[in-house]
């Protein structure tokens, strides 16, 4: 509310931040991982004397800078942007939380570039216990800005002590700070393993390329053996309302009301299934057959996993954007009393700059929706409420509104996915007043100079 | 020798001498499959199997809480979805599981049609193919009756109505099917019997046969590798190399089938009311929407004939193509080939977008 709003019509800002995400976890994940991988193999070139896996990983390393340090920079760039302009309230906390972490990550971010340019750059220019020993440096410096993003990461969902110290450190290594970290580790390794199987489907000479498909394959181990224990360890810390609303998901998939978590479990476990099966059929027990293109539908399954994994993560802690502290629409959970009793359009800067002199109620309720329900929704695209309120009226739809400010979940069974509203009485009546003017197709008068144009 | 290699040859042995498993690895081990750009399409069938697969064992479990009872069918499928523990699941994979065989059945139908493996000697393997597809689409339109809901039943309503319009047979069939004038009782319990006894049985040898012509006759290859010379004709083994990109195949297209359940089950309408005024705009499934739109296009009467029943006979003489093609375009024939690719090309632009049309319209 201190922040103007982009809006994204149809697909809705959070999508935005969802596909770059996914893209740019796939990359960043194979930088992590890719790492571990560069070392491992050069280091088993090393051993063995063996001048065509050097000669592999040479070609290799060429595709690892080129996706990682362009594809993954640009795609970490557009995250930041994304979602400074979808969600700038969450944004500016995490900053001011974790202002010496992003530093950190920064400083190491910067060093792992450097890492991955010497190291490319310095094939045969350098003895090869050296060029080892760089494989081994950028393996670290890229482990450790895993290391402190997992922190911010984690901390959204589980914030731990910190809601009650504020003090970042103790928000910082969270409860699922460690199940999250190991499991993360665990999918950098297969992911690794999935971007090295494409470059060895290219290999010309077919022993070579039936040896080293194994070699990578054998990469998506880790995460298969020790994915489950790690998946109830992360579940186990994670808060018992989250728990409970996967188990109503699960009892009511198939009408659909509070599902879609339950269901995204479902599609990651699914989809992690069919990975391992993959993976073993094809270039496990099919190394030879393991060509070009079966790579990249390998690839293209791990990507699906990542995705689904990824925004089945950001679901469980729905309705915030910092669990117990800020919902999903920037709003704090200990302002939402006052706001209830004072008004929304009275807070933050931007909102009630929008507001001020606005007296078209529908105008009034529409900056309303655009700040409170629009972190979410979208009027007539994901999550229509078009297509939410179906027939309801303007009454009914403020009967509605009135549950959802309810705090009590006896009252308001939406409480567990959905922020409470946080508008007084007269602000519900706007809201309805806009509300109902989508239900009618009826032309919305606009608010004046309230969006941001899409991009 | 190892215990285990013991243990190995043991069985193979115990399985050799009842199922003559070393013939059948035998047979096996001389299946080839050609190598060349359209290869991809081998897969279709596989894929299709798959699916059909997953259609009997959901279908088999949907049957132990569906009741084909007309106070009862739209009730069971509500519980089916909403108090049975993943019933919506099971549900879903079957409605999300029907529509991808069938789409799937429609590339490789069509995929075989432009190879032009209906040539001699399998003429019949294409027939037998064709057959399927019409069974496919008849547990499609058997099946979408049974939920009762408004949309099923006045589309079903609609089909048979088109339906009865079929020159001589048209009316006693259609009353056959709807067991009298009207949709009921006595239609749920037809659709019920033909939807779970009589097609699958249908379907069951009519895919022995086409699996077993298939085996005769191996893969067909398309005439851009049949006019290679010997030397540069590449193929792989069926077993393994074959097979086990054959399950990779599976798993993606069960990955897609899956995708679909969870990301939109399948849910259900409100209960079918007979004497309720149809909904506005009540199409009929994707797969009959281009003959759908076909018929709708057709003017009240062409000429002396009324304009449906037209429509059905060029729809028929259409269908008639597929059926003598193979009879006529043997490969001896340019200007036969040409005209049959051309034929396909038509028919399959056309189904498009008129569905296309009929969806949007």
């Amino acid at each position: 509310m201190n922040y103007p709003i982009w809006v994204v019509p149809y697909l809705g800002g959070p999508w935005v931040i969802g596909i770059m995400a996914i893209i740019h976890i796939f990359i960043s994940h194979f930088a992590v991982g890719g790492g571990a991988f560069l070392a491992l193999a050069e280091e088993l070139a090393y051993k063995r004397k063996d001048d065509r896996i050097y000669q592999y990983l040479k070609d290799h390393s060429r595709f690892f800078v080129l996706v990682t340090t362009v594809a993954g920079a640009a795609t970490g760039v557009g995250i930041w942007f994304t979602i400074s302009l979808v969600s700038p309230d969450g944004t500016g906390s995490l900053i001011q939380i974790f202002t010496l972490a992003w530093a950190l990550e920064y400083l190491f971010f910067a060093a792992e570039l450097a890492t991955a340019f010497v190291y490319y750059y310095t094939w045969d220019r350098i003895d090869k216990a050296a060029h080892l020993k760089i494989a081994r440096l950028y393996f670290i410096f890229s482990c450790f800005t895993l290391v402190i993003i997992n922190g911010i990461i984690t901390f959204m969902l589980t914030p731990g002590k910190w809601t009650q110290n504020h003090n970042w450190f103790d928000g910082f290594f969270n409860e699922t700070y460690w199940p999250s970290l190991l499991i993360r580790l665990s999918i950098m390794f297969a992911i690794a393993g999935m971007y090295a199987l494409v470059t060895s489907s290219r290999i010309k000479d077919p022993e070579f390329r039936t040896y080293m498909v194994r070699f990578c394959a054998k990469w998506l181990l880790p995460v298969f053996i020790l994915g489950p224990i790690l998946s109830l360890w992360y579940l186990h810390e994670v808060p018992q309302a989250t728990i409970d609303t996967i188990f109503t998901g699960i009892q009511t998939s198939g009408v659909g009301n509070f599902s879609i978590l339950a269901r995204a479990v479902y599609l990651s476990l699914v989809l992690s299934g069919t990975v391992i099966l993959f993976a073993f059929f094809g270039p496990y027990l099919n190394p030879r057959g393991f060509t070009f293109r079966i790579a990249i539908l390998f690839m293209i399954c791990g990507l699906a996993v990542t995705g689904t994994t990824e925004w089945m993560r950001e679901l469980l802690r729905k309705p915030y954007v910092i669990y117990d502290y800020m919902y999903s629409n920037g709003i704090r959970k200990a302002e939402i009393d006052k706001i209830s009793q004072t008004g929304f359009l009275q807070q933050g800067k931007w909102a009630s700059g929008l507001a001020q002199g606005q007296d078209n109620p529908t105008a009034r309720g529409e900056i309303v929706f655009k700040y409170q329900c629009m972190s979410c929704h979208t009027e007539k695209g994901y999550r229509a409420m078009q297509k939410m309120l179906g027939e309801r009226d303007r009454d009914s739809i403020q009967s509605f509104l009135q549950m959802l400010k309810e705090h009590d979940k006896d009252k308001n069974p939406y409480l567990g996915i959905m922020p409470p509203l946080a508008a007084n009485d007269d602000e519900i009546k706007d809201l309805a007043a806009y509300l109902s003017t989508l239900n009618q197709k009826n032309k919305v008068t606009p608010a004046a100079n309230i969006c941001l144009p899409a991009l | 020798m190892s215990g285990n290699t013991k243990l190995k040859n043991g069985l193979q042995a115990f399985l050799d001498e009842r199922f003559n498993i070393s013939s059948l690895l035998q047979i096996a081990d001389k299946k080839k499959v050609p190598i060349h750009k359209h290869a991809v399409w081998y897969y279709m069938g596989g894929i299709a199997t798959m699916y059909l697969a997953v259609q009997f064992i959901t279908g088999i479990l949907l049957m132990i809480y569906y009741v084909p009872e007309i106070s009862s069918a739209h009730a069971s499928i509500l519980k089916i979805n909403s108090k049975i523990d993943f019933g919506w699941f099971i549900r879903s994979l079957h409605s999300w599981g029907a529509n991808l065989l069938i789409a799937i059945l429609f590339a490789h139908l069509f995929s075989t049609f432009f190879m032009k493996a209906y040539r001699r000697p399998r003429e019949f393997t294409w027939l037998t193919g064709l057959l399927l597809m019409v069974i496919c689409m008849a547990f499609g339109f058997s099946g979408y009756l049974l939920p009762w809901d408004d949309v099923s039943f006045f589309a079903t309503k609609i089909g048979l109505d088109i339906a009865a319009k079929t020159p001589l047979i048209g009316e006693t069939v259609a009353n056959m099917l709807r067991g009298g004038e009207h949709i009921g009782q006595a239609t749920i319990s037809r659709f019920f019997a033909i939807h779970v006894i009589v097609l699958p049985a249908a379907l069951l040898a009519l895919l022995g046969v086409h699996l077993l012509l298939v085996q005769l006759h191996g893969m067909s290859a398309p005439g851009s590798f049949n006019d290679l010379p010997e030397a540069k004709k590449t193929y792989e083994k069926f077993f393994p190399d074959f097979f086990y990109k054959d399950i990779l195949v599976w798993i993606l297209a069960a990955n897609v089938l899956f995708a679909l359940v969870m990301l939109n089950p399948w849910g259900i309408g409100p209960e079918a009311d007979p004497f309720a005024p149809a909904p506005v705009g009540i199409k009929p499934e994707w797969y009959f929407l281009s003959m759908f739109q076909f018929l709708k296009l057709i003017p009240p009467m062409v000429g002396p004939i009324e304009g449906e029943l037209f429509g059905m006979v060029l729809m028929g003489l259409a269908a008639l193509g597929f059926v003598i093609l193979p009879f006529v375009d043997n490969g001896k024939s340019k200007a036969w080939s040409r005209f049959a690719t051309i034929f396909g090309l038509l028919i399959l632009t056309g189904m498009i977008l008129l569905s296309i049309w009929g969806a949007l319209s």
